[in-house]
């Protein structure tokens, strides 16, 4: 049921990945102030954007699953913010890489943008030993949905506090007058950002895929007594 | 590993933010690499367990007598541990779709 598409899907992202470095590295002109090195920007700002729009999805399929009760939505919220995290890391471990590059240093303390990234980013590590800790299954997944509403509705208000604040050296791209990039960088950001989305939501499904066949063989496991193996309300949720 | 890339493609500017870029693809494809490993394990354990649950499954069908006769189907369903919804309720409403 959930592998369902899943390979249209895969194509899809790996066309569009093809298509975006193909665009990155041979139509995309060279920044005139920091050069070769701005070609980050096209991994690291799509890594950035869809990580936070997959925190919010996760809220979103939270708010269902309290609402329909239905552990599938848990399913749902728990695996788009486990990609999600995995995103952030990459968003963090390339904006050092870009911050060495053209600022001299790995971190900048004082930037509200990057501070604001790593406080999400830990918000969101919690996640995990706080969902683990709670035995019982269904507990586990009313107190996962909370917090991921919780944490999801702190995610745009934290983007739109740093939007709001002075930025130190931190670029602001798209809030200059003219829309900052011109067409040809533009157009290559935003092939960046659906390939991105599209790798986002391939790995999804295939989380879940995985996830669900380990419910269904633990179901079959049940079903003639074999043994199921340790306990396992580390392995959270189990989708069938 | 930038001498590597730099062999591969010369296109590549060899100066400093050719570097970081290289660096900058470099981690999120060996991010990618690493997701995509561990998922394989968990899909390897998966294989497995289906294998022993269809060498359990195989064993017991094996084992199992032949086809009983109506007269006999009370004491086979209390004995024997069939698969599938016929052997008790509570597996009847495991294994629905």
């Amino acid at each position: 049921m959930y592998g369902k598409g899943l390979r249209p899907l895969s194509i899809a992202t790996v066309v569009m990945w093809a298509i975006t470095l193909s665009l990155v590295f041979f139509y995309a002109p060279i920044e005139a102030d920091q050069g070769f090195l701005q070609k980050i920007f096209y991994l690291h700002v799509p890594l950035a954007i869809i990580a936070l729009c997959g925190y919010v999805i996760g809220g979103i399929f939270a708010v269902l699953h309290l609402r329909r009760d239905d552990p599938r939505w848990d399913a749902y919220s728990y695996v788009s913010i486990h990609i999600s995290v995995i995103f952030t890391v990459g968003g963090l471990l390339t904006g050092a890489i870009w911050a060495k590059g053209s600022w001299g240093h790995w971190w900048v303390w004082n930037e509200p943008t990057l501070v604001s990234f790593l406080i999400v980013f830990l918000l969101y590590a919690t996640y995990y030993p706080f969902r683990y800790a709670i035995e019982d299954r269904q507990r586990q997944a009313r107190y996962a949905s909370v917090f991921a509403i919780t944490a999801g509705a702190f995610v745009p208000l934290n983007f739109l506090a740093v939007r709001a604040s002075a930025s130190l050296v931190h670029p602001r791209v798209f809030a200059t007058a003219e829309g900052g990039l011109p067409t040809s960088m533009l157009v290559t950001f935003l092939c960046a950002l659906v390939s991105m989305g599209l790798l986002w939501a391939t790995l999804v499904k295939f989380e879940l895929s995985a996830k669900s066949a380990q419910g269904q063989l633990k179901r079959l496991r049940r079903a003639l007594d074999a043994p199921v193996g340790p306990p396992s309300s580390r392995i959270a949720p189990e989708v069938h | 590993m930038f001498h590597l890339l730099l062999a591969a493609d010369p296109s590549v500017p060899n100066d400093i933010g050719g570097k970081y870029v290289a660096g900058a693809y470099v981690v999120f494809i060996v991010l990618l690499l690493i997701y995509v490993a561990i998922m394989a394990m968990k899909l390897a354990r998966i294989e497995k367990g289906l294998g022993e649950v269809a060498e359990i499954a195989e064993a017991r069908k094996e084992a199992a007598p032949a086809e009983p006769t109506e007269s006999e189907a009370p004491a086979a369903t209390t004995h024997t541990v069939t698969p599938g919804p016929a052997a008790s309720g509570a597996t009847a409403q495991e294994t629905r779709p």
